[in-house]
C-alpha cells in the first residue's frame, strides 16, 4: 500500500483488508491510474452560461464558518478537560 | 478526398472555424471509418498536391486568391502525409506492436502539418477565423510529444546519450526532447497571437488565452513553471488585449486555474485564493475532474488565508479529496497535534507530488490554535459579581501557562513528554505573533492574559 493516498486509509481500508489474501493488484491499480493524470482537462464545450456552473447543492456551506457546533464531548475534548482538572489541582 | 473537399468548401462558405478544424482530424470519423484509407489509396504526394491545387480554385467556387490556394494546398498535403503515419500508428496500436520511436515519427509529421498552418497564419494568408484548426493541431501535437517522450524513455532510457556529459544535463535533454520542442512551437504561436496588430474583430489576439493555457500545461509538465510567469507578464503588457471576461468560459476557467496554482506555488495565497475561487465558480458543473483539481489547491490555500476548512458537504462528492484532506482536516479541527503530524507524514508522498506539502504543514498553526482555544473554552467564565446578570458573563481570560502546556503535551501524545516549558512559551508567543491568539504572556505570574473583548481572544473563531 505504499502508493496509497494519505488518508486513503479511511476509504480504502475496508477494501484493502478484504483483498489482503489475494489480489492486491486489483486494489492498487485504480489508485495508480488516478495518480497518473493530474492535469486540468480540456472542457468538452468551449463556452457555457451561468446556469451551467451551478453545482447541485449550490456553493454555500462548503467552508466551515461557524464555530457554534463546538463539540466539547468528543473523546479528545473529554480527555483534555480531565487533564486540565489535574493541572488545576496541583 | 472528394468528401473532405466538399466538407471543406462548406465550412469555408459558412466561415465555420470549429467545423473546419474537425476536418483535419487525427481519427477517421465514426460515420466513415474507412476515410483515412480512402485518402491514402491511389494517390501519392505529387498527385495529391496537383489535385488539391487544381480543385480549390475560384473556378470551382472557392473564394481564394492564389496565395490562399497555395496555403491550403500545402496544409492539405502535409495533412495527407500525416494521415499515412496515423494509419500505421492506429494499426500498430490495435495490434499492440508499436515500433520504437513510432510516436516520435508521428510527432514529426504532425508538426510539419502544424507548421504549415502557423506559417500561413503568420503571413495572414489564412483568415483569422480558421484558427481553430491551429488549436486542434497544437492540442494533438502536445499529446504526440508526450507519448513520444514516454516511448523514448521506456525503450532506450538515457544511456545512449551518456558520453561524458554531466548526468543531470543528459537526463534533462533526453527525457523531454519532444515536449521541449513542442514548447518552442507553441511559443511561436503564442507570440503570433499576442502581437497580431489586425483590428480586434479579425485579430488572432483572440487565440492568446487558448495558447497560453496550452503553455501552462506544457510548462507544468516540464516542471518549468517559472517560465509561465514571463508568459503572463507578456499578456499583461499588451494594452490592447481584450479583457479576459470576453473570452470563452473554458479558456477563462483554465487560465484562472493555472494562475491560481502558479501564485499558490509562489506562496502568494491571496492571489491564489482569488483566482482559484473564480475558477471554481465559473467551472462547468459537469467538469468533475477539474473541480477536483481546483479544490486540491483551494483547500490548502484557504487554510492559510482564512483558516477555514472544507465541510464534509464540499468533500463528499470527491472521494479522492476526502482521502487526501479528510484525516488532516479532522486533526486540525480537533486541535489534535499528534494526529496532524501523523496525517502529514502519512500523506507526505501525495502532498509533495501535488506541491501542497509545505502549505499544509503550515496548517499545524491552526491545529495548535484550535487546541489552545479549547483550553480557553474549558476555562469557563469569571464568577459574577453582585448585581451582574448572565449577560455580563465574561470568559476567564487569565489562563495559567501550565494549562496550555498540559494541553499541548496531551495533544502531542508520546512526543509531548519531551516538551519543555520554554518551548511551550515559544509556541504561545508565536501564536500571538501570528495574530491567531490575542493577548500577552505574563512570565512573572506564569499566565497568558488574553483579550477580554468578546470574540477577540481567538480572532475569527467567535471567542
Amino acid at each position: 500500500m505504499a502508493a496509497s493516498a494519505p488518508g486513503a486509509a479511511s476509504t480504502s481500508k475496508a477494501v484493502a483488508s478484504d483483498a489482503k489474501d489475494g489480489d492486491t493488484k486489483d486494489v492498487q491499480k485504480p489508485i495508480a491510474a488516478l495518480e497518473e493524470d493530474d492535469e486540468f482537462e480540456d472542457f468538452p464545450v468551449e463556452d457555457w452560461t451561468e446556469e451551467d456552473t451551478q453545482l447541485p447543492g449550490g456553493n454555500t456551506h462548503l467552508w466551515e464558518e461557524s464555530w457554534d457546533d463546538d463539540d466539547t464531548n468528543d473523546e479528545f475534548s473529554v480527555q483534555l478537560k480531565e487533564e486540565l482538572k489535574r493541572v488545576g489541582k496541583k | 478526398m472528394n468528401q473532405l473537399i466538399e466538407r471543406f468548401q462548406l465550412c469555408i462558405a459558412e466561415g465555420n472555424g470549429t467545423e473546419l478544424a474537425e476536418i483535419f482530424s487525427t481519427k477517421a470519423p465514426a460515420s466513415n471509418p474507412g476515410l483515412f484509407y480512402d485518402l491514402r489509396q491511389g494517390s501519392n504526394a505529387q498527385q495529391i498536391e496537383d489535385y488539391i491545387h487544381y480543385t480549390i480554385t475560384p473556378r470551382n467556387g472557392f473564394p481564394f486568391d492564389s496565395a490562399e490556394v497555395n496555403a491550403w494546398t500545402e496544409v492539405f498535403v502535409n495533412y495527407w502525409k500525416a494521415v499515412g503515419e496515423l494509419i500505421s500508428l492506429h494499426e500498430s496500436t490495435d495490434q499492440g506492436k508499436l515500433r520504437d520511436g513510432q510516436f516520435g515519427e508521428v510527432y514529426d509529421v504532425w508538426k510539419a502539418y502544424t507548421n504549415s498552418l502557423i506559417k500561413h497564419h503568420n503571413s495572414s494568408v489564412l483568415p483569422f477565423w480558421t484558427i481553430p484548426c491551429l488549436y486542434k493541431a497544437l492540442t494533438e501535437l502536445r499529446t504526440y510529444a508526450i507519448k513520444a517522450d514516454e516511448q523514448s524513455v521506456n525503450t532506450k532510457g538515457n544511456v545512449t546519450f551518456n558520453t561524458g556529459l554531466q548526468d543531470d544535463i543528459v537526463s534533462s535533454v533526453g527525457k523531454n526532447e519532444k515536449l521541449e520542442d513542442y514548447a518552442r512551437v507553441l511559443n511561436r504561436v503564442f507570440n503570433m497571437c499576442l502581437q497580431d496588430r489586425a483590428p480586434i474583430e479579425y485579430s488572432r489576439k483572440w487565440g492568446t488565452y487558448y495558447t497560453a493555457n496550452l503553455m501552462f500545461k506544457t510548462y507544468f509538465k516540464l516542471n518549468a513553471i517559472s517560465l509561465s510567469k514571463n508568459m503572463v507578464q507578456a499578456i499583461n503588457a499588451q494594452f490592447d488585449m481584450p479583457p479576459l471576461h470576453r473570452f470563452p468560459n473554458s479558456e477563462i476557467v483554465t487560465f484562472k486555474y493555472y494562475i491560481g496554482v502558479m501564485t499558490f506555488l509562489r506562496e502568494d495565497y491571496v492571489q491564489a485564493e482569488k483566482n482559484l475561487t473564480e475558477a471554481w465558480q465559473l467551472c462547468h458543473k459537469s467538469a468533475y475532474k477539474n473541480h477536483q483539481q481546483i479544490l486540491t489547491y483551494l483547500i490548502p490555500c484557504r487554510l492559510i488565508t482564512t483558516h477555514k476548512l472544507p465541510t464534509s458537504e464540499l468533500l463528499s462528492p470527491y472521494p479522492r479529496l476526502q482521502a487526501l484532506f479528510g484525516p488532516i482536516a479532522a486533526c486540525i479541527r480537533k486541535g489534535n497535534l499528534a494526529g496532524f503530524d501523523a496525517a502529514l507524514s502519512a500523506g507526505e508522498d501525495e502532498f509533495v507530488k501535488r506541491r501542497i506539502y509545505l502549505t499544509l504543514e503550515r496548517g499545524r498553526d491552526i491545529a495548535l490554535r484550535n487546541l489552545l482555544r479549547k483550553v480557553f473554552l474549558a476555562g469557563g467564565y469569571e464568577p459574577l459579581k453582585e448585581g451582574q446578570t448572565e449577560a455580563d458573563l465574561i470568559r476567564r481570560t487569565r489562563i495559567p501557562t501550565a494549562e496550555f502546556a498540559a494541553a499541548i503535551r496531551m495533544g502531542l501524545g508520546a512526543d509531548g513528554k519531551l516538551l519543555e516549558d520554554d518551548e511551550v512559551e515559544c509556541m504561545l508567543a508565536n501564536m500571538i505573533y501570528k495574530n491567531l491568539m490575542k493577548g500577552y504572556i505574563s512570565r512573572e505570574r506564569a499566565m497568558v492574559v488574553l483579550s477580554k473583548t468578546a470574540g477577540m481572544a481567538f480572532p475569527g473563531t467567535g471567542v
